[in-house]
């Protein structure tokens, strides 16, 4: 890797599983919080970006170049489009940050442990059934207990590592990713 | 005129001291020069040293944070570096290993869970990205992982599933095509045919062909003969 600037300035369009990762982060951040879908038009007025997402409709639209959701819109989420729903996700994944830790925690009690897991999969599992295409392989592993688990711990580390300073980058760079 | 950053999560605190480069006309709240640096973990031996082991610690878990969201669990840094991360062998967690420039000093050994790695994470977030620090950090940039790198999240036995699948199915196939009859071994009672040989061409009447039987030249026809 190249250690020529701290900072990433990337303006390419998401991949088409990076679409899917970040809707699924977001819907994570809707699963951690009963007020996410609130919590995240209040974010992006509070972060700028009312011209972008004047209201929650055009928010839930941008959402919906996802694939895997079951009114999906053809076309290419923009870039810039894009960047404001990562800076929005990484700064709602900030203000989760104590709930992320404390699901991450190996400190914290195991009865409590399996409690907020529990509690989270099944909120995560019934947001994806509400919105999601359940015939898509992406989405059957969220609906499968098995599988589950793992997919879930993996959604909420992602959210941690993309809380904070750095967050934005790392995240984006991920979303980027080739073949992901 | 010795400054000190201080950063603070839940599980670790970073301290870190310097001076300001005041050849290079930094103001009196930056750091240009780092002196010395402290980080405590919650029940944990304290961690110090120079800007160089500063500078190894952030250069071997940042990449490793941004494989980890990217879900690609691999191991930075060797035995030849002074810091080494990399997910722990048992179970889960993250195993970071500090070695002593001192050849006497064994090597420390600390397991992190996914918090206390994401609290580390944030606190060297923090460091580099605030602006008092005034001072390049060789840090790698975060970059999108290359196929091969991806692939590495996949369990070798599923990534060699479909390929093995597939061989042992034409494997299969090919077989099972060898054990058919041919076509001829199907007919073993037909005389073989005899090599086709031009039918000599008649000079004159009637012309032979398959299926035709005309005469080359019709007779004239006397209407008044009887």
């Amino acid at each position: 890797m190249p250690h020529d600037s701290p900072t990433l300035e990337i303006s390419l369009r998401l991949p088409r599983r990076g679409i899917e990762r970040l809707d699924l982060l977001l819907l994570s951040v809707e699963a951690l919080d009963l007020n996410g879908g609130e919590a995240m038009v209040w974010m992006s007025e509070q972060m700028g970006f009312t011209d972008r997402f004047p209201n929650r409709v055009e928010l839930w639209k941008s959402r919906c170049h996802n694939p895997l959701r079951r009114t999906t819109r053809r076309g290419e989420l923009a870039a810039a489009d894009g960047d404001a729903l990562i800076r929005i996700l990484c700064a709602l994944a900030d203000r989760l940050y104590p709930v992320l830790r404390g699901l991450l925690s190996q400190a914290e009690a195991p009865e409590v442990l399996v409690q907020r897991w529990a509690l989270f999969q099944s909120r995560l599992s019934e947001l994806v059934k509400e919105r999601m295409n359940p015939r898509r392989g992406g989405v059957q592993k969220y609906l499968n207990p098995e599988t589950c688990v793992a997919e879930c711990r993996q959604l909420v580390q992602s959210l941690a590592l993309a809380s904070g300073a750095g967050g934005f980058e790392r995240l984006k760079a991920s979303l980027l990713d080739a073949g992901s | 005129m010795k400054q000190t950053l201080r950063y603070d999560q839940l599980s670790c605190r970073l301290l870190v001291e310097g001076l300001p480069d005041v050849s290079a006309g930094q103001p009196d709240d930056a750091v240009g020069i780092i002196t010395s640096w402290t980080l405590d973990w919650a029940g944990r031996p304290q961690l110090e040293g120079r800007k160089e082991h500063l500078v190894a610690l952030m250069q071997v878990v940042m990449p490793y944070a941004r494989h980890r969201i990217s879900g690609v669990a691999r191991r930075f840094g060797d035995a030849t570096q002074p810091v080494d991360i990399g997910p722990a062998e048992a179970g889960e967690g993250h195993l970071l290993m500090l070695r002593s420039s001192q050849s006497d000093t064994p090597p420390l050994q600390i397991g992190l869970d996914d918090a206390e790695l994401s609290d580390l994470v944030r606190v060297l977030d923090l460091l580099r990205m605030d602006p008092r620090l005034q001072l390049p950090l060789a840090i790698p940039v975060s970059r999108p992982l290359k196929l091969r790198e991806v692939l590495e999240r996949t369990p070798l036995p599923q990534r060699l599933a479909a390929p093995l699948g597939g061989a042992l199915v034409l494997a299969m196939a090919t077989a099972f095509a060898l054990m058919l009859p041919s076509p001829s071994a199907l007919r073993p009672n037909n005389p073989p045919s005899p090599p086709h040989q031009p039918s000599p061409r008649p000079q004159g009447g009637r012309f032979q062909g398959p299926g035709l039987d005309v005469p080359r030249a019709l007779p004239k026809l006397n209407p008044w003969q009887r």
